[in-house]
């Protein structure tokens, strides 16, 4: 069954045509997903999650002809947000949706010879593919891609927009694949943002990020995952963190039928920083799950990793997170937390925060919680005329509002507040308190 | 009896060896190893404990688990299994006088056979995991416990391990039956001379608490942990499980610091409304041990609440995990857990890990896990040295203080000793 579903996936590998400098990458991938045994509920990392819904399915590639424009519907969920744009639908770039690139900014078919060598020197090499099944997978579908490279100590003036849009009916896969590369000194912001239309029912997106982000560089990084609920995701975000460098990541999920985010960034120079935030809050019959793995291989590291959820109706949460210390990696200090709140009685959360340390000066602590809406805070509210209604969604909203508040980026921060908010209440008369501000 | 082991065999043969822990091992020879070894031969087995081996009772001194008469002020009772058979027992006279049955498991078989039927397997059923079902198959001796309804047990019970032969494995069973309205305190004392040979240890404890019973179980754990190049020492493989009925109350404490290899989780299903599961722990890891230890807290039951309270100490190469699982099943509405979890770390060669799993499927079910981990700080060390306290003094000190929460769980004579064996334990790991 499930080895078929492997030959599958080969299958549509085969179909997909890439510029042949990529082939070898591809070739690795195929193998690496091959040699990968398929999970099961044994296996560890998939102990909570079914990949049923992906087995199930007999999917084929996203026809690259069909349906270039969007509806109105579709452009009204972008974030106006003053940016280079790169408008990915069905997989493929439209040229038509995004803005002009930067210097910095170049597809993988576009890519000149230096271009193309600092691909081939990256790419796959970040991500690491023995262990990461559907990383394996990206690279072995790995048609297209984007490469963000700021040089040394060069700033990129407007932050990088890369919305994955999927509008194409059952059973269609897309791969999606991005790669930074910030050399010595450099700065950028990047907002990945993957949604799909409401037409789209059974649609299976597997994305995959890498970035290098070298010495005293900086990058913040953003990914909202926004899609339908039939619609599968299978991501992954792959970070090397050189000396003095700094990571700023937020990360924002709704549920689906089968949604599966991994996290695995490597202090790799002494000095260098994490701040990793999420949000997930799956409702109905959604499930979503967060894999996160920080690994301190040097010393004097920083990691500060806090993921909220609430987790409503029959919606099924796991969170994963591990911070790894390894042996030598002195002074590093590490906090992980992790609070979960269930709305309804047959909402379900697996929260598992591992710490693994081989090290011995070093101050590393995690918290995890899970819990109901305070009756004492819910009595309050309705005690000073607000419905119990709209009490509930005003906690929910509380409970990770410190969060949203948290992203720097003005816009994005906006435009999550009542996006979010209607996520707990489709009324507006609930949530006009939490809107306007 | 003889079915049920069987039973057991069959399904040990169609399972695989676990290799999920976070431990390594040579591979173990299940043929390799005896899996049944008297102390004597049967006729001149000690009549009574003047003939005991005057080393052995040594042993139980420097444990703190009086065996003498004389201290029977102390009032322990006492089942002393040493290898697969139980040597003696102390107190039976009395303790039958308030109608609590304490005996070898291999003689409740034949005296209780109903009871030993009833609720052995209950709780661990024989194929629950690899070890257990080899258990099953193979127990040759062990403790059987039962109080009767209302009865306060009026001592503290204690059986003591000890595995003497070489090349052995001990495969003991408890089972303790507290019926309703019971209370009993249960120690559990474990030692084994130096040898170079790996040896195997896989006991099933069995706890069954019915309503408004209590057990207090408290383990100090004192195998022989291996030398300092890690050779030699304890494979401790071992399930121990307790269920709680309606307002019923488990207590595991225990301190381990032996054995070259611990997989252990002493657990609490709690079953019945309003039951409570408790855990505390210290588990100190020296040279090259492993221990991977921790705890599972079932909530089936309303308003059910565990605590569990583990402490890791790792020094030299030593790796210490903690493994815990809270599940809070659909029907545990106000359920309550805490959990806490802190490790400390004593050198720069050793681990400390912590693997938490927790599954809540009910919303009123409150859980809570905070962890920590640090090193013994150079500010404490600076104080107690500055005070005339030598480094490894000073360590044996703020270590007492580290596991002060769990210490105070132990019956007094308990607490003492385990302070004591924690100093020896981490002998040469300062300077």
């Amino acid at each position: 069954m499930a080895g078929e579903f492997q030959q599958q996936a080969l299958a549509l590998a085969a179909q997909q045509t890439v510029t042949p400098w990529l082939s070898d990458l591809r070739a690795q991938g195929s193998l690496s997903w091959q040699a990968h045994a398929w999970p099961t509920r044994k296996t560890e990392a998939w102990r909570y999650t079914s990949l049923l819904p992906v087995e199930n399915e007999q999917w084929q590639l996203c026809d690259i002809a069909a349906s270039n424009t969007l509806s109105d519907e579709t452009l009204a969920e972008f974030i106006e947000l003053d940016a280079y744009r790169l408008v990915f639908v069905n997989g493929r770039l439209n040229s038509e949706l995004s803005s002009a690139l930067p210097a910095e900014m170049v597809t993988f078919a576009d890519a000149n010879a230096a271009q193309q060598v600092l691909i081939k020197q990256h790419l796959g090499q970040i991500a690491d593919q023995q262990t990461h099944l559907f990383a394996a997978l990206n690279s072995s579908w790995l048609h297209e891609g984007v490469l963000l490279h700021v040089a040394a100590n060069q700033r990129l003036d407007k932050p990088v927009y890369v919305v994955h849009v999927n509008d194409q009916g059952d059973a269609k896969a897309v791969n999606a694949r991005v790669l930074v590369v910030l050399e010595t000194g450099a700065e950028a912001t990047l907002l990945e943002h993957y949604f799909s239309t409401s037409t789209v029912d059974r649609g299976w997106t597997n994305a995959l990020t890498e970035c290098v982000v070298g010495a005293n560089a900086s990058l913040k990084h953003y990914r909202i995952n926004l899609e339908s609920e039939q619609a599968l995701h299978t991501g992954g975000v792959h970070v090397r963190l050189n000396q003095d460098a700094r990571f700023n990541g937020f990360t924002l999920a709704n549920g689906s039928r089968l949604k599966r985010i991994d996290y695995h960034l490597k202090h790799l120079g002494s000095g260098s920083d994490v701040q990793l935030n999420g949000i997930y809050l799956p409702r109905k019959q959604q499930r979503v799950d967060y894999h996160t793995c920080v690994e301190h291989c040097v010393p004097h590291c920083t990691t500060n990793e806090t993921f909220r959820g609430v987790i409503a109706d029959s919606a099924k949460a796991v969170f994963n997170g591990r911070i790894h210390i390894h042996q030598d990696a002195q002074k590093t200090l590490a906090e992980m937390s992790n609070r979960n709140l269930l709305t309804s009685d047959q909402a379900q959360v697996n929260t598992k925060p591992e710490l693994e340390i081989y090290a011995d000066d070093v101050r590393c602590a995690h918290g995890a919680t899970v819990s109901q809406l305070n009756d004492e805070a819910l009595f309050y509210l309705t005690s000073r005329g607000v419905s119990e209604a709209e009490a509930r969604v005003m906690l929910s909203f509380g409970f990770v509002n410190e969060l949203v508040e948290g992203v720097e980026l003005d816009v994005l921060r906006h435009w999550l507040r009542p996006r979010i908010a209607h996520m707990f209440g489709q009324n507006d008369q609930l949530t006009r308190h939490i809107i306007h501000e | 009896m003889l079915e049920w082991r069987l039973k057991a065999y069959r399904i040990w043969q169609t399972m695989e060896e676990p290799d999920w822990a976070h431990v390594h091992y040579p591979e173990i020879d299940f043929q390799a190893v005896s899996y049944y070894s008297a102390p004597k031969s049967l006729e001149d087995r000690p009549k009574s404990l003047d003939e005991v081996d005057p080393d052995l009772i040594e042993t139980y001194n420097k444990l703190g688990i009086p065996l003498h008469e004389q201290e029977m002020l102390a009032g322990v009772a006492v089942d002393a299994v040493f290898d697969s058979v139980s040597v003696v027992t102390t107190f039976r006279e009395k303790l039958e006088e308030a109608g609590v049955i304490f005996c070898p498991i291999s003689e409740a078989v034949h005296r209780f056979p109903d009871l030993v039927k009833k609720y052995i397997g209950s709780v661990v059923p024989q194929r629950d995991n690899y070890y257990a079902a080899l258990n099953s198959a193979v127990f040759s001796d062990g403790s059987f416990v039962y109080i009767p309804k209302g009865v306060r047990c009026p001592m503290e019970l204690s059986t003591y391990f000890r595995i003497n032969q070489m090349n052995t494995g001990q495969f003991e069973r408890t089972l303790i039956i507290a019926d309703e309205g019971s209370h009993v305190s249960y120690l559990e004392g474990c030692t084994a001379p130096q040898r170079d040979e790996n040896q195997l240890h896989a006991a099933v404890v069995e706890l069954i608490a019915l309503d408004n019973a209590e057990i207090k179980y408290s383990t100090v754990q004192n195998w022989y942990p291996g030398d300092e190049n890690g050779k030699g020492g304890i494979y401790n493989f071992v399930t121990k499980r307790g269920i709680c009925h309606t307002r019923a109350k488990i207590s595991w404490t225990q301190v381990e610091t032996g054995s070259a290899v611990t997989w252990k989780y002493p657990s609490c299903i709690l079953k019945g409304d309003h039951s409570v599961g408790e855990f505390y722990s210290v588990a100190l890891t020296n040279n090259y041990q492993q221990a991977d230890t921790g705890t599972k807290m079932i909530h089936l039951g309303k308003n059910t609440k565990s605590t569990i309270i583990s402490k890791g100490i790792s020094a030299g190469h030593s790796q210490n995990a903690y493994r815990g699982l809270v599940r809070m099943g659909s029907s545990a509405a106000g359920a309550r857990n805490y959990t806490q979890c802190d490790s400390l770390l004593i050198g720069d060669r050793c681990g400390a890990h912590t693997f938490p799993y927790i599954e809540s499927a009910h919303p009123s079910a409150i859980v809570e896990h905070e962890a920590t981990t640090s090193k013994v700080s150079d500010d404490q060390m600076f104080l107690c040295q500055q005070r005339g306290l030598d480094a490894e003094k000073a360590v044996s000190m703020i270590v007492n203080g580290f596991c002060r929460e769990v210490f105070k769980q132990l019956p007094m004579e308990f607490a003492v000793e385990a302070g004591k064996l924690l100093e020896v334990s981490l002998e040469g790991s300062v300077g």
